[in-house]
């Protein structure tokens, strides 16, 4: 028990962190909940440091401690912090400041709890988790849109995290526990294995904003405050994807879970990037690029169990992910949100603009960046794994994802018609901060992989 | 020993390093360390060249002067440089063209600090494409190039250059990303993982269906960027709208990595699945030669049209490397790619002189309409001599830089497919559309707006000489390159 706390250590202190900014929120005192959340998300990020290599399952196998949740904290605790700097500055200041600090940490802990799930009931409970707070974020502003925004959220929750109770209902009917590394079992039942990843794929797929579950992404990031967009396109997503490697780490092939994901990958990416050329909002324009995103993480969990580079691709790509996609909604906080308010920007500023042409390019996943390395880690995992003609499919899609960045990129050097109306851009404290620490991040995960990887394996 | 490759390779970024750091630099200090930075990295090629590609122990495996440094262990990427007869002449090209193109852009007055960081940036991916020995790097120096040049175009083109931009930018990249796969199947089909060019090319990593299909990936990457009927489309919309410097570089450097990718990934990790597709790629080459004559001959702009004669001179080279690839006589192949090496050179010289007048002349005319011009050989005999010597150079008359080259390409053709020779119809038909431009433009009456017209100044005099140096030389004794050229294909075993 004492060992099992222990190895949960890194969780217990974020949980500790909600609490404690939540007490703060109470007080008054937001000031303090900010500081006392980044402070402990640090100290459980540090906490992690020394789990690394580590290969245990906590509490009855119900919690797995493995390369996946080990980087899962290493990722997504540093990703949080840098989200609340983005928070601080949006909202900094509101009625209710503290209580994003709070919702967004229990996301986190949610995240963690996905990634790290070695039971389906732990599954659902951070399916749930992070879905409550989510709700709340999204409704922060109060306005019509914002509020119409976490209504569909919460509907499409509801009835996707309902359909993946019952398929999991299935799962345990044939194995007769919760736990998923029970699920070897299913071989000679392959239809009911399928039945329950099925529905385990529409819950944490509604997570991940996986098509065809993710109608409500666009909208709510576009109704929620920026920075909460750029949290949410992140954190809950990685915590997903992290999950459903879990999960299929012990479903028998027979299932043909491979090629569940593999379509749900080819739809993702190609509806993702097509859907995203057509968007006038900045915002939209990156969640459906998002929502393409996710469909390439499918290629590193397409992988697992048969390629040896599955998650070292997944934790690759999610850092450069997290580096580059909150880097991006940074420069959105400072520049705005329509393709209008980018135009000029880079002959203006030149520093945003090559910030935003790095983090653009690195999305499409263009040498020498973050982006690059992942994807084709993400590749050569899935070649592996035998599904090169989804690699191919990922490939034209990267092609098509060019088109879709550059329609950010051509409109920021492109000379304006009155140089009279040029944007005035105000310098937001943080966010400033928030930008350079990705960019630093996308160059350097891209140039010195080697970084992430050795300590991986 | 001095690490003189990488020096070289990353001399031209510490330059744009050093501009990116002085932000408030004048135009004419930013112009003046991009040349010192470009002067100083043809010295570094120059000093490769003196080392030479000799690789007595056979340590490097066919290379010279290998460096190398772990880059991410875990997966067998590693940085590795190093040179031979084919890649090294490359490289002295690039930095030529580089130098020249930085004398010429020193009048940039828009944007000048961008202009210059973007070229040197360009410029180490160029030779970094040609010096690299990791297939990952390969593909990253590759891909940076590409960015390079989409901003290159976007900022300093002509009236429609974001589409062209664009255009260029996706086509190319669709293009390259089936390298990528390619990339990914011969790491995963060799028995050790590595991105080590040279283990995969002494040891073809995949044989039968799979390397077809590794070498179907690789055609297409290298068809797009040579550029080969019916893959060039891309190529007269980029040519026309860039600056005269992007297409100096774009013709004169990027070109090649087309064909470069051709003899060093198809032709070398693929050897048997291109013999057996060899005679397909022969068609391609044959109909890319003739369809680019024919589609100059009908051009009114002259930028156009020295844009389609390269889709003529690149189709040479294909042929070239295509005959190397079906032959079984090692004489032939090494004459053959002997051909296409030095072609390259000599196109990388010629054109590039070719697009520097184009640019001079719109620098005077604001048009390159060829019918808007007449008589120009009176008004400015420098300008309009260089332009004929140029021309009658790229047409393939003996004694000039092409010569030699196609001469060899032909020859082996002749020994190997004998009915691909037909392909020298080209020569015809470019002598032809070469000869009506220069009775256009620079023959006849002369018309009375030019009369004014400036001869060439000494910075233009600057960037002109040396490359009509040249292609002289060249054509009159090519064997200087073609020794170490030769060193090289003579040696390559299938």
């Amino acid at each position: 028990m004492a060992n099992d706390l222990a190895l949960m250590l890194p969780e217990i202190i974020v949980l500790l962190t909600a609490v404690a900014a939540l007490v703060a929120e109470m007080l008054r005192q937001p000031r303090i909940a900010f500081f006392v959340s980044i402070a402990g998300l640090a100290l459980a990020t540090m906490l992690t440091l020394p789990l690394l290599g580590e290969q245990a399952t906590a509490f009855s196998d119900t919690f797995r401690i493995d390369t996946l949740s080990i980087w899962a904290k290493l990722i997504l605790l540093p990703a949080t912090i840098l989200s609340l700097l983005l928070v601080r500055a949006e909202l900094g200041g509101s009625a209710r400041e503290g209580t994003a600090y709070v919702l967004i940490i229990m996301i986190t802990l949610a995240s963690l709890i996905m990634a790290g799930a070695g039971d389906t009931m732990l599954l659902v409970l951070g399916i749930l988790l992070a879905g409550l707070g989510s709700f709340a974020l999204v409704a922060y502003p109060r306005t019509d849109a914002a509020t119409e925004a976490a209504m569909k959220y919460f509907v499409f929750a509801s009835v996707t995290a309902g359909v993946m109770i019952f398929g999991l209902t299935y799962w345990f009917g044939g194995t007769g526990s919760t736990l998923l590394s029970e699920l070897v079992i299913l071989e000679k039942s392959p239809a009911l294995a399928a039945i329950g990843f099925i529905a385990v794929v529409i819950g944490l797929g509604y997570k991940a904003a996986l098509v065809p579950f993710h109608f409500w992404a666009p909208d709510a990031y576009e109704g929620a405050p920026v920075s909460i967009a750029a949290y949410l396109s992140v954190i809950p997503k990685v915590g997903a994807i992290f999950a459903l490697a879990q999960v299929v780490r012990d479903l028998p092939v027979e299932s043909a879970w491979q090629w569940i994901i593999a379509v749900v990958a080819v739809l993702s990416m190609t509806y993702g990037y097509l859907a995203a050329l057509g968007q006038q909002n900045v915002v939209r324009l990156l969640a459906y690029s998002s929502v393409a995103q996710a469909g390439y993480f499918l290629l590193g969990v397409i992988a697992v169990g048969s390629s040896p580079l599955a998650f070292e691709s997944l934790i690759v790509f999610s850092a450069a992910y997290a580096a580059m996609n909150l880097g991006a909604f940074a420069i959105i906080m400072q520049v705005g949100r329509t393709l209008e308010a980018f135009k000029n920007v880079g002959r203006q500023f030149p520093v945003i603009g090559v910030a935003m042409v790095v983090f653009l390019i690195s999305l499409a996943g263009i040498p020498p960046l973050a982006g690059f390395v992942g994807k084709f880690l993400l590749f050569g995992a899935a070649m592996e794994a035998g599904f090169t003609w989804l690699v191919v499919i990922a490939i034209i899609n990267s092609v098509l994802s060019l088109a879709v960045y550059l329609r950010i990129v051509v409109p920021m050097y492109q000379p304006s018609e009155n140089e009279a109306t040029t944007t005035d851009i105000v310098t937001i404290p943080l966010v400033r901060q928030v930008w350079f620490a990705g960019l630093l991040l996308t160059v350097f995960i891209g140039l010195a992989a080697q970084f992430l990887l050795g300590s991986i394996s | 020993m001095l690490p003189i490759v990488s020096l070289t390779l990353f001399l031209p970024l510490l330059g744009a390093i050093v501009i990116m750091c002085h932000r408030n630099a004048a135009a004419e200090k930013v112009h003046k360390i991009g040349i010192i930075t470009s002067a100083l990295t043809l010295l570094g090629a120059i000093w490769m060249w003196v080392r030479g590609v000799a690789d007595p122990g056979m340590t490097g495996k066919g290379f010279a002067q290998v460096e190398q440094i772990d880059w991410m262990p875990s997966i067998g990427a590693a940085y590795r440089v190093g040179v031979d007869g084919i890649s090294l002449p490359l490289v002295l090209l690039t930095a030529l063209l580089f130098l020249l193109t930085f004398i010429y852009s020193s009048k940039v007055r828009k944007q000048p600090q961008a202009f210059v960081v973007l070229m040197l940036i360009l410029e180490t991916a160029a030779i970094g494409t040609f010096t690299a020995l990791d297939a990952i790097l390969f593909y990253v120096f590759f891909e940076v190039s590409l960015v390079s040049m989409y901003f290159m175009i976007a900022g300093w083109g002509h009236e429609d250059r974001q589409r062209a931009a664009q255009m260029f930018f996706i086509y190319t990249l669709l293009g390259s990303l089936p390298l990528l796969l390619a990339i990914l199947g011969l790491y995963l089909g060799g028995e050790t993982h590595t991105f080590d060019m040279r283990v995969w090319i002494e040891n073809p990593p995949l044989e039968g269906g799979a390397a077809m299909l590794v070498l179907i990936a690789m055609l297409f990457t290298f068809a797009v960027k040579t550029p080969v009927f019916p893959f060039h489309t891309w190529l007269p919309a980029a040519h026309v709208q860039a600056p005269a410097a992007g297409s100096v570089i774009l013709a004169g450097v990027m070109l090649k990595f087309g064909t470069y990718g051709l003899i060093r990934f198809a032709l070398q990790m693929t050897p048997e699945a291109f013999r057996e597709a060899g005679v397909v790629v022969l068609i391609f080459g044959v109909i890319a030669a003739l369809y680019g004559a024919f589609a100059a001959l009908a051009q009114t702009d002259l930028k156009r049209l020295i844009a389609y004669t390269s889709v003529n001179h690149m189709g040479y080279i294909v042929v070239g490397v295509a005959i190397a690839a079906l032959t079984l006589d090692p004489e032939i192949r090494a004459i053959a790619l002997d051909g296409s090496v030095l072609q390259m050179v000599s196109h990388g010289l010629v054109t590039g002189a070719l697009f520097f007048l184009v640019g001079m002349l719109q620098d005077r005319a604001q048009t390159r309409e060829m019918d808007q011009f007449g008589g120009l050989l009176k008004t400015v005999p420098l300008l309009g001599w260089s332009f004929v010597l140029a021309a009658f150079a790229s047409l393939g008359l003996p004694g000039l830089a092409h010569f030699p080259a196609e001469f060899q390409i032909f020859l082996a053709t002749l020994r190997e497919e004998p009915w691909a020779v037909i392909v020298i119809l080209g020569i015809v038909i470019t002598a032809g559309l070469y000869l009506k431009a220069i009775s256009q433009v620079f023959l006849g009456a002369s018309n009375e707006k030019w009369k004014t017209m400036p001869d060439l100044d000494r910075r233009e005099l600057l960037t002109l000489g040396p490359l009509l140096f040249f292609i002289i030389v060249l054509g009159v004794a090519p064997s200087w390159v073609l020794n170490m050229v030769h060193q090289t294909t003579i040696a390559l075993v299938f």
